[in-house]
């Protein structure tokens, strides 16, 4: 059920009203209709996954309170290295096996060895990385005391299947979902309005900009040994915004959705394109992914403790597991470790924190430096996407020779009977759009919102791509 | 809470409505023009006799040239073939054909291999181009046998075009907006409907092959029923594929041109013949129709 079907257009109305008319009057029936509902929501991708999910919030539930009863310390540690271990085994072997096995072949044929891997056929359970890291992130917590163990299963149950959030994140944390959950919901004129508006939002990013963006893309990249200069660098360039949409705008649904009922989610997206460096990207692309791995993983490696050489080594740690959490492929790993190595000298130099503040442009020559900026950091974004998009390194390195070896420049007629220029002017919209409202949550709120509201909604019907419905990318991960 | 459901309901019925206004007024347009074929046959044909009529997919727009045929026999021709369609698109065209009115001596019925072989014909990419004409029966009841999904969009949208209009807005909300300027384009055929692939081909190369078809489409028996309904005379025709012969069991009238051209730079692809070689077929095919119509 993709939140841009009319699956969910049936479902989100009557869960609504279930929650708010039969529900409303105690927390407790509230949690049961949103159990019951993402229970269903994600058993209609596959009811077998259902068992996975309810055994992996068994698996927390319990290794929580067993942490939190444990005497001794080595007793804690066994309990968290146990459920740490089976909740990265189950995604190991659904999302990594494969991948594993095959490139151990690979390496072994190289030496001359002729090994032929054993390939499970299995089907990767939508979101198991968002709830295992769920899952993940409150355990850690219990273990350092940072939270006490959830008695309730029924609200824990929620925390780790809250349908919004189940299948492409945001990754919440227990200590900012929980006590949301643990307290009966009221309804809120103004937060439901808010919703309405993030998840319109979304829509537009989502049918209008990522799947429109979607076609051209995948033609440009699919057949980019025939394509010039400029439509590879088109191609790039709508692949950014394609992935840009699909996962912001999932995120703005995700959140809006929530919102509708009563519950605030982490934001997962603060306009990532018109950052300044790419520290600062990566404090607004997947920012609940981002503090994640920062919080589990950066700072227990010593952080930015220690020296540099511990610090260059975190650095590119945590980018590498980060593009391989994206995927089994070595695609992902390239495009991380490009990251890692965009990030080194704002790391060297200490000026990673160099742009955490707000921007405003004036008249004057750091306005021109800060777009000259913005530009690069867009510009530097889009080759690690190639990476990021292409099916193999070879292919990515080849994308990006052919758009350096034959400088042309003329716009060309895609097999998809269109030019590859033609939607830049979209695009172009949106980013000023994007670009005015930067410091809100939304272009629709604030003054005329009506007005916005419906030039949205003419937008999704009139440019909207709906015959050809393309599942969130986010989801394969 | 009253309040937002006031409001969203409001609203809701509001865009609803505006919408769905825009959607009519959009296929409204549609149908007043020339821009696809089922437009095309209602306002930019103001004949209603012919000698005969070429259907088909885009195998039948571009390997019959009307022109040159009737050029050659002297007679009344029409190409009303249809791009990315098949054998029940077809059928639909000829119901929309007599149902305007419009009569034929014969019936060209271009055909793939593919197409006659499909025992489950299903809903064509094309098909939405029949969408302003979703008033008639025939057109709607097309469309509700032939659309599965949950959503169908097509059939839904005679009680709602929004849905219509806005499933396939690059193909009707654009040109909707296009032929209220221009209301005579046409969208690639010309005024006898047809349309011819430019430049020399490039087919895949391949081996020689014989194929022999068992023709299972059901809707090429409705075809045939609605023909004689109609005195119709039903001809088949198989255009010239690429190294490939065609045969069939089927006790029908076939004019089979599938291994006519052996030259590669007839074609477009292995399916397709380009300019030249749709000249070659025309004058081929106007030998075999002069002969039908002395009979």
């Amino acid at each position: 059920m993709f939140f841009n079907s009319l699956h969910f257009t049936i479902f989100l109305p009557i869960v609504f009203i279930m929650y708010w008319f039969v529900g409303h009057k105690s927390k407790i029936n509230q949690n049961y209709i949103l159990i019951l509902a993402s229970y269903y929501f994600y058993s209609c991708w596959d009811w077998r996954f259902l068992f996975l999910l309810v055994f992996s919030t068994l698996l927390d539930y319990v290794s929580a309170m067993k942490i939190e009863k444990s005497k001794t310390q080595s007793e804690r540690k066994m309990w968290l290295w146990l459920c740490i271990s089976i909740n990265l085994g189950f995604l190991g072997i659904f999302k990594y096996y494969n991948f594993f096995a095959s490139s151990f072949a690979e390496m072994m044929h190289s030496f001359g060895f002729s090994v032929s891997p054993i390939l499970l056929k299995l089907i990767l359970p939508v979101g198991i990385s968002f709830y295992t890291f769920h899952g993940l992130s409150y355990i850690i917590d219990i273990y350092y005391k940072r939270i006490k163990s959830e008695k309730n299963f029924v609200d824990y149950s929620l925390f780790v299947s809250y349908f919004p959030l189940l299948v492409a994140g945001p990754i919440e944390r227990a200590t900012h979902l929980l006590p949301q959950i643990k307290v009966r919901r009221k309804f809120e004129f103004e937060k439901a309005t808010e919703g309405i508006y993030q998840i319109v939002w979304g829509l537009v990013k989502k049918v209008v900009i990522a799947d429109s963006c979607a076609i051209y893309a995948n033609e440009i990249f699919d057949h980019y040994q025939t394509a010039n200069s400029l439509s590879l660098i088109l191609g790039a360039i709508y692949f950014a915004f394609q992935i840009y949409g699909d996962f912001s705008g999932y995120s703005d649904i995700a959140l809006g959705t929530s919102k509708l009922f009563g519950i605030d989610l982490l934001r997962n997206f603060n306009y990532p394109y018109f950052s300044r460096d790419i520290a600062e990207f990566w404090r607004k692309w997947h920012i609940s992914l981002s503090s994640w791995f920062r919080d589990y993983l950066y700072i227990p490696l010593g952080g930015s403790k220690g020296n540099k050489w511990f610090q260059v080594r975190n650095t590119f740690i945590i980018f590498l597991v980060s593009g391989f959490w994206h995927g089994a492929n070595w695609t992902y790993i390239a495009w991380g470790f490009i990251n890692a190595l965009y990030f080194l000298p704002l790391l060297l130099l200490n000026r990673n924190r160099k742009n955490v503040d707000d921007f405003t442009l004036k008249p004057d020559f750091e306005s021109v430096k800060t777009i000259f900026n913005i530009l690069v950091t867009f510009a530097i974004t889009c080759l690690a996407w190639i990476f990021f998009r292409a099916k193999t390194i070879t292919d990515a390195i080849h994308y990006i020779k052919r758009t350096f070896q034959d400088l042309h420049f003329s716009t060309q007629y895609l097999k998809i009977e269109r030019y590859s220029h033609e939607l830049i002017y979209l695009v172009l919209i949106f980013v000023i759009i994007e670009w005015n409202n930067r410091h809100k949550i939304e272009p629709i709120s604030g003054k005329f919102s009506w007005l916005k509201m419906s030039l949205c909604l003419a937008a999704i019907l009139a440019l909207g791509v709906f015959s050809d419905i393309k599942e969130f990318i986010y989801f394969q991960f | 809470m009253k309040k937002f459901l006031t409001k969203i309901l409001f609203y809701g019925f509001l865009s609803v409505l505006v919408f769905n206004i825009i959607a009519v007024i959009c296929l409204f347009s549609l149908e007043k023009s020339n821009f696809y074929k089922p437009e095309f046959l209602k306002n930019g044909v103001k004949e209603s006799n012919f000698d005969y009529v070429v259907l088909g997919s885009s195998t039948g727009l571009t390997t019959l040239n009307t022109i040159a045929i009737d050029s050659i026999l002297n007679k009344k021709g029409l190409n009303i073939s249809m791009d990315d369609s098949s054998i029940s698109s077809h059928y639909l065209m000829l119901q929309h054909f007599f149902a305007l009115q419009k009569k034929t001596k014969i019936l060209v019925l271009t055909v793939s291999q593919w197409d006659l072989i499909n025992k489950k014909p299903e809903l064509n990419n094309n098909d939405y181009r029949f969408l302003p004409f979703i008033y008639k029966n025939y057109i709607y009841d097309y469309y509700s046998e032939m659309e599965t999904s949950f959503l169908k969009p097509l059939t839904l949208s005679r009680y709602l075009p929004v849905v219509g209009v806005s499933y396939y807005n690059t193909e009707l909300f654009y040109p909707s907006i296009l032929t209220a300027i221009y209301p005579k384009k046409r969208n690639r055929f010309d005024e006898k409907g047809n349309y011819f692939y430019p430049g020399e081909g490039n087919p895949t190369e391949q081996k020689y092959q014989s194929i022999k078809l068992e023709i299972n489409n059901p809707y090429l028996n409705k075809i045939a029923r609605i023909c004689q309904e109609n005195k119709v005379e039903l001809i088949v025709y198989i255009p010239p594929n690429y190294k490939t012969t065609i045969t069939t069991n089927q006790k029908l009238n076939i004019v089979n041109h599938s291994d006519l051209i052996k030259d590669k730079k007839l074609f477009y692809d292995n399916i397709h013949v380009n300019e030249s070689g749709r000249k070659k077929c025309s004058i081929e095919f106007a030998k075999v129709l002069n002969t039908n119509f002395h009979h």
